[in-house]
């Protein structure tokens, strides 16, 4: 028979909204009016230049953007952008809801997996971070993890830029101190791509840039802004105020007040070339807990700017799988779930800040696999139900009659392959399990994390490219002499 | 009876009640130090309590501390005249090159708070100034940071008050969320403050 369905619809995952179009709207007019009538400060003159040249008005360093110039902006920026590994594949296609996920970077403290000490992070420990990541199968994109302490704090991202470079063939998302350290960073991964336009055709690199407030916008933050959209390549554009203390506590006038600030780098970015990829955040400005004065990570009010991502139609920049607790503990675990399946549910694009303790200060490996796990999950949990036919099975449960057995069946050896396995949390019996040694997640993190950097070896670049990033770092490290 | 209304409008954090309340109490013939000690130090004491004890929030704290300053300069010139002495002079900024302040002005007010007179000398604060504030009285230093980059520019004011020859004429105590307890010993602070109500605690002890 020819079985035909008229009006059929499934769906292809969970289906979750934060907010309705409306309330996106009504904070949109809220950040329009702010850049009408309160004008925001720039300390930038070039981006003054521009912004007047646009049809801003301009009073000394405030500029006033008309709403006018926001709708021509959105008719230039693209609504997909994607993010390419070293081999020129489009490995991170930033459209719609989809998600991926990486670490985030510059930690003070790293919980040597191997001591469990808490202690500064050094080169090396870059180094088996990002070889970690690269072999981690749910993480996307690197970030630099730690800051490490025994190398010239100014310049620590030059050298952060050559081990990302050298240990993975994954995205990377730099988080450059000013201007020089983000042009060497360029460089170097024009180095890898091989030349200006490659790196252009198939970026494999974007930047983090962090903006003091909607308001009011650093000169560092606008020359990279200027920098990066100029030459193409895509910009992750964020005004990060924290709601209580630099914008109001009440999630909406926080976000519709660092919202002004995206709009803002949105024109900037499409004055200075149209075109240009703009990544907006996907995280609203962390609420300040009162007892501490600690800006919180893992906070629930998450969803919002993403949302308005949404019905901007641009990439959003989130935060998940990241925690507060000090160690990997019971709350660490708890967090990190939470965070990452409310901002993969709210359709963050790029999820950042994995394996993060303390607030933003503090880095475990293990945590990062313990993520790793958790994605994991989440990806399954939010696919779609198969109900075709084959997925109901009729004929297969008629013939396994009322005693129902389908272990041995080939539709059981054909299907159950695609449900999901932990990697790492545990399923076996009270007796198995004390038999394998009565580990602990985190005890069995830390062995998974020790055999990935044992037995995992990056894919190494071409000698003479090597030789071309080294010379890079050694020329920062002249002028940083100077 | 006015002094325990003071006490209780500045736990409460209202200005226009603290005012008349002080207005009141001199008036009525109270001493200006003993308001200062037992209505407006008091007060902030208990403040401070609440908080350690998770009861008050930061915001609370703050507008307390906003009462018992309205409070305060009313009595100033009531204080100047009986030659009441405070309890120290603390100059407190953020180093060169920061310009986080948030947690540097908490720390401000929570000091006033406690009966100490504040140099505030702002954010991006060099060496130099800070030896000026020591050169002008102040017997206590307070330096923040929030940046691995900046922190380094607090050994340099230490440093500089070493070449100043100043350095025993004054504590200093540093906060600010890299900033941990061996970094000020590997500088040569004298303290290390993890949050407001402690740096009041602390300030106390080093003056």
């Amino acid at each position: 028979m020819s079985n035909i369905n008229v009006n059929t619809s499934e769906f292809n995952s969970v289906q979750f909204e934060r907010m309705s179009t409306d309330q996106c709207e009504k904070i949109h007019w809220a950040s329009l009016e702010m850049l009408e009538r309160y004008g925001v400060k720039l300390h930038d003159q070039q981006a003054i230049d521009l912004l007047r040249q646009g049809g801003a008005d301009v009073d000394g360093n405030l500029v006033y953007v008309k709403s006018g110039m926001v709708e021509k902006a959105f008719t230039t920026v693209p609504k997909r952008v994607v993010l390419y590994n070293r081999h020129a594949e489009p490995v991170m296609p930033l459209e719609g809801r989809r998600s991926f996920y990486g670490p985030g970077s510059d930690t003070l403290n790293l919980i040597d997996h191997r001591t469990g000490e808490r202690r500064k992070p050094v080169l090396n420990d870059v180094r088996e971070g990002i070889i970690l990541c690269d072999a981690l199968p749910n993480i996307d994109f690197v970030m630099s993890m730690i800051l490490p302490s025994d190398v010239d704090q100014t310049i620590a991202d030059t050298f952060q830029m050559e081990v990302m470079l050298n240990n993975t063939i994954k995205p990377i998302i730099a988080v450059t101190y000013d201007l020089p350290g983000l042009i060497d960073s360029v460089e170097m991964a024009e180095a890898v791509m091989g030349g200006v336009d490659a790196l252009r055709r198939h970026p494999i690199l974007s930047c983090y840039i962090n903006v003091v407030s909607g308001l009011n916008h650093n000169a560092e933050a606008l020359q990279k802004l200027l920098y990066l959209s100029g030459k193409g390549l895509p910009s992750i554009y964020i005004p990060s105020t924290t709601a209580g203390t630099s914008s109001p506590i009440t999630p909406a006038g926080a976000v519709a007040l660092d919202n002004a600030g995206v709009l803002l780098g949105l024109v900037l970015s499409q004055l200075n070339r149209e075109g240009a990829p703009y990544i907006m955040p996907g995280m609203p400005p962390a609420p300040m807990d009162m007892r501490t004065m600690n800006a919180p990570y893992a906070y629930p009010v998450r969803g919002i700017f993403q949302a308005m991502a949404q019905m901007y139609k641009l990439p959003a920049f989130g935060l998940g799988g990241a925690s507060d607790a000090k160690i990997v503990d019971q709350q660490a675990a708890a967090e990190a779930a939470l965070t990452l399946l409310a901002e993969s549910m709210v359709g963050g694009n790029i999820i950042h800040d994995v394996g993060y303790l303390e607030s933003g200060l503090g880095y475990s490996f293990e945590l990062l696999a313990i993520c790793d796990d958790i994605i994991g999950w989440i990806g399954a949990f939010m696919k779609g139900v198969d109900v075709s036919d084959d997925a109901l099975a009729l004929e297969i449960i008629k013939k396994a009659g009322h005693q129902g057995s389908y272990l041995a069946t080939e539709h059981t050896r054909k299907h159950f392959k695609s449900e999901w396995y932990p990697a790492l949390f545990e399923r076996d019996n009270y007796s198995t399990w004390e038999t394998k040694g009565s580990k602990t997640l985190l005890q069995r993190a830390r062995e998974r994390v020790e055999k990935i950097l044992t037995q995992h070896q990056p894919e190494a670049l071409p000698q003479d490219v090597q030789a071309q990033i080294r010379s890079i770092v050694e020329r920062r490290m002249e002028t940083s002499k100077v | 009876m006015e002094l325990k209304k003071i006490y209780q409008n500045i736990i409460e954090a209202d200005v226009e009640a603290v005012e008349n309340g002080v207005k009141a109490a001199l008036a009525g013939g109270i001493d200006a130090g003993v308001i200062l000690n037992e209505a407006l130090i008091a007060a902030m004491d208990e403040v401070g309590r609440r908080f350690e004890a998770g009861d008050f929030f930061v915001p609370e704290m703050l507008v307390s501390a906003r009462a018992m300053q309205a409070g305060l300069n009313l009595l100033k010139p009531h204080l100047a005249a009986t030659g009441v002495k405070a309890a120290g002079k603390v100059a407190i900024g953020t180093v060169k090159g920061d310009l986080h302040d948030i947690g540097k002005n908490l720390v401000a007010m929570m000091l006033e708070g406690a009966g100490f007179e504040i140099i505030d000398l702002g954010v991006d604060v060099s060496a130099e100034t800070f030896v000026d504030a020591v050169r002008k009285g102040a017997n206590l230093i307070g330096m923040s940071a929030l940046l691995t980059t900046t922190m380094s520019n607090m050994g340099a004011t230490i440093e500089a008050l070493k070449a100043a020859g100043l350095r025993d004429k004054v504590k200093v105590m540093i906060g600010g969320a890299p900033v941990t307890e061996e970094f000020a010993r590997s500088i040569g602070a004298d303290a290390f403050a993890p949050d407001a109500s402690s740096a009041t605690r602390l300030a106390r002890q080093l003056t």
